[in-house]
């Protein structure tokens, strides 16, 4: 790695002068699993990295049956797949959470690091996505909210400006006869980046469908909607002949490209099967 | 410009002038001359820098020294109780041949401790899972799940014992 | 001798049946004793090369081209010298043009000499073109940024179709053309158009084989320091120290004598750290030209770039057979691709083309072997040596014939198993014969006809299904190479032993089988017995550790030298009890009559100086020139697919091995449960993927490269055979450490096809693959 230099504000305000004064060299540095590895393999240029870990109160993670969940910036993926209330009510990010890298990395990684890194295969996206995250900002011109559906722009790149610091989302409680998954597909069970990730959260009235969001990862530049597959089931049966449409319908959705990983072929087909797991999983959750 | 930090390591409180860019694995290995932790892939990859940090499991080579002052650092040299007495997992590493090239010891024998902190009688999937990051290319893991399981046992019974 | 059966499926504590009816407390062999490695290892103590530290020590860094093949026209270090910090930098215009081997084995074997430290030319993406020491990694890597480098680029071949086609752009000037490294190996035996005459059945196939690595753990590292006498010391990460200093001193022309290589601990091998990298050459320059000690370490990523492969490539195999199974007629041409240099590209050619005049018996061979130059990362030797390829083919064939000629696999390779005085792959007779018995105690261990019943018929997502994959492999590289193994022993004047050896530890827990073996000899226990290694300064020369061979060959020569100093004990000892030295044995560390009768001794007794007699000096050499030994195998394995996604997931292994006499049960089980893991890798997940528009690679990283780790790695059921032990290795043992990643990769295949229906003429067997193979699209 080449040499950097640190820094560590204390309050947002000293985070963001120092990201202004270094306008094109500056990195933040919260769980630094993806900054340093970066740094090391070249793919990413800073001269400077302004530490957030001594900035009070972003790391908070916090749980109301009616306002849902709030996560600091600072809040590991670690304490939330450790956090009961995760596991109990976001199912999905709780999955995505405990199928990103290791323990030791999740010690360290943030939630908010892994947003911010934007990779297109990043596990926890799809479910924030579909759980209607929303991601406070707090930059030179104050604070702003923006929905996790439009904070990504393409690989690694977000909404956020240089000097912008995410600090944290809130993401909505979940409705009675929700159910919510997310599967992983790649080649081992563990240390995978995803091939394709989908993330179903789905609420149940009765019998049918009343609402749906089905967000894809890996299959183009950012975590993608599938909003015709979800169409295909919003309002009806889940039927099992309606589930394959569905699936079929996020295939068609899907852009996804060939790399060292899978072809894009192999990528929309493990769409379709995925997505009609993920959304067997989440019925039988709503049940 | 180097930075000072104050660390304890292995319960020992030390002083450390460090480069501000520099990993926690390069600092235990040069300025603290704690050679245990071993760099496979500086990038979080293969586990065999796993250290306990303030009482979790970390990837020595994803910390910069700078960011660990006051923190409490163990190594795998603080692993053992005594220098003439080895902790359980160790003598059972021994024991079942749980070690080869010992490459990757260090950071599994870290791992399983971290583990058995938390979850005092693991089952064997839940063994794989904790060492999902720990990287061991000679052993195809049999024989340190066996070792890791046994420990558990041993710990029980101990436990056990002092209760009883 | 009685049979045995070793099984390592207890818990803890290994169990053995048949022992000759021996109690707990006679001899050392067969005792899983604990190993003399493993408290270093455990506590954190072992001293492995990167864990050396020097005052005043430099770091070295290399750059490595972003093209893949090229002629550098100009190469401008002026501003990389000019970073404070930066001490000396290297290029092709300021190092020894020295043509090399790219394997430093000894002249005996079949190498090739086409490297030079750094060329005027490059041939592969990410090959080295100079090297910077610095006072910290840090600036060593700024400086590498600051070398301006103008290439001419030339025309590049990346694949095998590429590189043999005619008007091919040749990747080195030398060789019979057409970037062949070697001309083609040919192996005849009888006549193969009238054995094809003969067959009822002629089966032939295609198969292509990928790129797996070796993936140590350690990476590739060296530290080395010059003395005020111009004396060179280096510590290394190497298989072969004595073949590291050998060709250092020869590049570097200075003698034998003035260059010291130092291996204590090593991070892992597996075969592919014994050729010579760019790396040991240029720490010992830039340590030269600085007069400072300088540490060189790959980055992961340069493990893969610098480091040696698994050869790709591919095989044509037709093979005849009678209704009956019988084996009529072999024929085979396997080409394989050496990369950008030679390596052991000759000898992997070789040993996997002769490897397939066996396993199976066939009077009628025609065989051809060709090695091939492409503009693509090295590849060398790694476990397994060709035989990984050519079996994986073979014994896939094997499972066909047997479906066409409906016949169960077990009996059809049961019917064709090589067997005592058969011509082996070394050209001489097979002394024992292991392979049915590891059939035999497999399909019985694992209730073959039954399982594989169970698996008929499936129709659901996930199908499972059982295959079974054999080979055998020879301990030692004879007759590629005329190897020897020498050890020293020496009695102390306290009764210890110390056993002096040149082989290197790569974990494997060879120096405490060494030590097993000398204590057994001796009659002594094995805690008094100690292990000096890795200082060619001070241990007698060694080949280096590979071909499975060390416990086989070195472990012959500690014995003989051990045996020698037992004869000289007794001698001491017969002065002392006045008695004839012939009427008296050691045992359990006493020196007694053979009758019973008279006085005993200890050891210790019989060597400590006492008034009037001074301390024994015990000295003993022992040499071993070994021809050649097989172990055999058989892996028993269930799969299961899911035909959806073509993930496989391997439910169990049950492998069984023969090899003669298990020194130490642990440590052999131990080797075989890794040796699964790799081959698993390989058959399933594991590739090393090069770009063929450009050469680039693809997944030189952890991430991208697919090793299977603790979650996947299903459970080992490892079954050890002691009936066919050879009468040259140590109280009969045989070598382990090549032959467990051989046999797992055809089981795999056949388990899938029995699974699903698809046979799989390659590796690795991916999902897409699958995917594909069900969709009839592939």
């Amino acid at each position: 790695m080449k040499r950097v230099d640190y820094h560590e504000p204390t309050t947002l305000e000293e985070a963001v002068q120092l990201m202004t004064r270094y306008p094109d060299t500056a990195s933040f540095f919260a769980g630094g699993t993806d900054l340093l590895v970066e740094l090391r393999e070249q793919t990413r240029r800073a001269d400077h990295v302004v530490n957030l870990k001594r900035i009070p109160d972003l790391g908070m993670l916090t749980f109301d049956p009616r306002a849902g969940v709030h996560c600091g910036a600072l809040v590991t993926v670690r304490t939330l797949e450790n956090a009961p209330f995760i596991r109990a009510h976001y199912a999905g990010l709780w999955q995505a959470a405990r199928e990103l890298a290791s323990i030791p990395v999740r010690e360290r990684a943030t939630l908010a690091g892994n947003v911010c890194r934007a990779s297109p295969s990043a596990d926890t996206l799809p479910p924030l996505i579909a759980d209607q995250a929303v991601a406070h900002v707090y930059g030179p011109a104050g604070r702003r909210d923006v929905t996790l559906e439009d904070f990504f722009l393409g690989p690694g790149r977000t909404v956020l400006s240089h000097e912008e610091v995410l600090t944290g989302f809130s993401i909505p409680a979940p409705e009675p006869g929700t159910g919510k998954s997310y599967i992983k597909h790649g080649r081992r069970k563990a240390m995978e980046l995803a091939t394709v990730g989908v993330a179903v959260t789905l609420t149940l009235d009765g019998d049918s469908v009343r609402d749906l969001r089905i967000v894809l990862g890996a299959v183009a530049p950012t975590p993608i909607r599938a909003p015709e597959a979800e169409q295909v089931l919003i309002g009806k049966r889940p039927e099992p002949a309606l589930i394959e449409q569905a699936a079929e319908a996020a295939i068609a959705g899907s852009r996804p490209i060939s790399d060292v990983r899978s072809s894009a072929d192999y990528r929309r087909r493990m769409v379709g099967v995925q997505t009609r797991r993920a959304l067997q999983q989440a019925l039988e959750a709503a049940r | 410009m180097k930075r000072m930090i104050t660390v304890t390591i292995n319960g020992e409180e030390q002083e450390l002038a460090v480069e501000p860019y520099r990993s926690l694995l390069d600092t235990l290995r040069v300025e603290a001359g704690l050679t245990g932790s071993k760099k496979g892939c500086n990038v979080g990859d293969c586990g065999a820098c796993t250290v306990i940090l303030d009482g979790r499991p970390v990837n020595s080579c994803l910390v910069l020294a700078a960011e660990v002052d006051n923190c409490d650092v163990r190594t795998i040299e603080g692993l053992q109780h005594a220098p003439d007495r080895v902790h359980a997992l160790q003598d059972n590493f021994m024991q079942y041949g749980a070690a080869q090239c010992g490459f990757c010891t260090p950071g599994i024998l870290i791992m399983g401790k971290a583990l058995l902190d938390e979850n005092p009688d693991p089952t064997e999937d839940e063994i794989r899972f904790a060492l999902a990051g720990n990287i061991c290319r000679c052993t195809g893991y049999t024989k340190i799940i066996e070792a890791i399981r046994h420990t558990a046992r041993q710990l029980a019974e101990e436990r056990q014992g002092v209760e009883s | 001798m009685n049979a045995s059966v070793i099984d390592t499926t207890a818990k803890g504590a290994v169990e053995t049946e048949g022992r000759d009816g021996r109690g707990e407390d006679d001899g050392t062999i067969g005792r899983s004793v604990k190993r003399q490695d493993l408290l270093e290892k455990a506590t954190g103590h072992a001293k492995f090369a990167g864990d050396i530290v020097l005052p005043g020590m430099l770091h070295g860094k290399i750059k490595r081209s972003d093209v893949a093949h090229a002629r550098i026209r100009r190469i401008d270090t002026s501003k990389a010298l000019a970073l404070p910090g930066v001490k000396a930098v290297l290029t092709h215009e300021n190092v020894p043009r020295v043509l090399h081997y790219g394997s430093p084995h000894p002249r005996s074997a079949s190498v090739t000499r086409d490297q030079y430290i750094f060329d005027n030319k490059v041939r592969y993406w990410g090959e080295g073109i100079a090297a910077v020491a610095a006072i910290s990694e840090e600036i060593a890597e700024e400086a590498l940024d600051l070398i301006e480098v103008e290439y001419e680029e030339l025309p590049a071949v990346f694949t095998l179709d590429e590189a043999t086609a005619a008007d091919a752009p040749q990747v080195h000037d030398r060789g019979p053309g057409g970037n062949q490294v070697i001309d083609p190996i040919r192996v005849s035996r009888g006549d193969v158009d009238s054995g094809f005459a003969e067959a009822d059945l002629i089966l032939e196939g295609e198969f292509e084989f990928g790129r797996p690595t070796a993936c140590y753990m350690e990476p590739n590292i060296c530290v080395s320091q010059w003395d005020g006498n111009d004396k060179l010391t280096m510590w290394s990460s190497t298989q072969t120290a004595f073949m590291v200093r050998g060709i250092l001193a020869e590049v570097l022309g200075v003698p034998l004598n003035r260059v010291r290589v130092l291996v204590d601990h090593m991070g892992g091998g597996f075969g592919a750290k014994q050729d010579l990298f760019q790396h040991e050459f240029l720490c010992a320059l830039l340590a030269r030209e600085t007069r400072r000690p300088v540490r060189m370490e790959f980055s992961r990523k340069e493990t893969f770039l610098g480091g040696r492969s698994r050869h790709p490539g591919t095989m044509y195999l037709k093979q005849g057979f009678r209704r009956d199974g019988t084996i009529t007629a072999r024929q085979a041409r396997i080409t394989l691709n050496t990369g950008a240099y030679g390596s052991h590209g000759p000898g992997v050619t070789t040993v996997g083309t002769t490897a397939l005049t066996s396993l199976y018996r066939c009077n009628n061979v025609d065989l051809e072997g060709r090695c091939i130059y492409t503009n693509t990362p090295i590849a060398g030797a790694f476990r397994g040596y060709g035989v990984v390829q050519v079996y994986y083919g073979l014994d896939i064939q094997l499972d066909e014939a047997a479906e066409a000629l409906g016949m169960d696999p077990v009996e059809l390779k049961l019917r064709n198993a090589v067997r005592e005085g058969d011509l082996a792959p070394s050209g001489h007779p097979i002394i024992g014969h292991g392979l049915e018995d590891c059939l035999r105690r497999g399909a019985e261990e694992v209730n073959w006809g039954p399982v594989r019943q169970a698996t008929r018929n499936q129709d659901g997502v996930y199908r499972r299904g059982w295959g079974v994959g054999c080979e055998m492999h020879g301990s030692s590289a004879y007759p590629g190479i005329k190897e020897q193994g020498n050890a020293t022993v020496k009695m102390n004047e306290d009764g210890t032993v110390t056993l002096l050896t040149g082989a290197a530890g790569l974990g494997t827990g060879a120096h405490t089988a060494l030590a097993q073996i000398v204590a057994e000899e001796l009659g002594v226990a094995f805690e008094d017995v100690s292990v000096v290694h890795g200082d060619t300064d001070i241990v007698p020369w060694d080949i280096g550790a590979f071909a499975s061979h060390t416990t086989f060959m070195v472990g012959r020569a500690a014995q003989q030298a051990a045996a020698d100093i037992r004869q000289q004990l007794l001698a001491q000892a017969a002065l002392r009890l006045e008695r004839d030295a012939a009427d008296l044995a050691v045992r359990r560390g006493r020196i007694v009559a053979v009758d019973g009768s008279g006085s005993s001794l200890s050891v210790r007794e019989a060597v400590s100086p006492t008034p009037g007699i001074p301390a024994a000096h015990l000295i003993a050499n022992g040499t071993y020139t070994p021809t050649k030994s097989y172990s055999f195998a058989a892996h028993f394995v269930e799969v299961e697919v899911d035909t959806e996604t073509g993930q496989i997931r391997v439910l169990q292994v049950v492998p069984v091995h023969e090899f003669g006499k298990v020194i130490h049960p642990v440590a052999a089980a131990g080797q075989i449960e890794g040796g699964i893991q790799q081959g698993i890798g390989h058959t399933l997940s594991e590739d090393y993927v090069v770009d063929t528009s450009n050469g680039r690679s693809l997944n030189a990283g952890f991430v991208d490269y697919k090793m299977p780790l603790a979650m996947d790695m299903p459970p080992i059921r490892t079954i050890m055979l002691e009936t066919a032990p050879d009468p040259g290795g140590p109280f009969g043992a045989k070598g382990i450490g090549e032959d467990p990643i051989i046999a797992i990769g055809p089981a795999i295949a056949n388990a899938v096809y029995d699974a699903i229906g698809v046979r799989f003429h390659c590796y690795p067997i991916t999902p897409e693959r699958v995917i594909n193979a069900l969709a009839g699209t592939d």
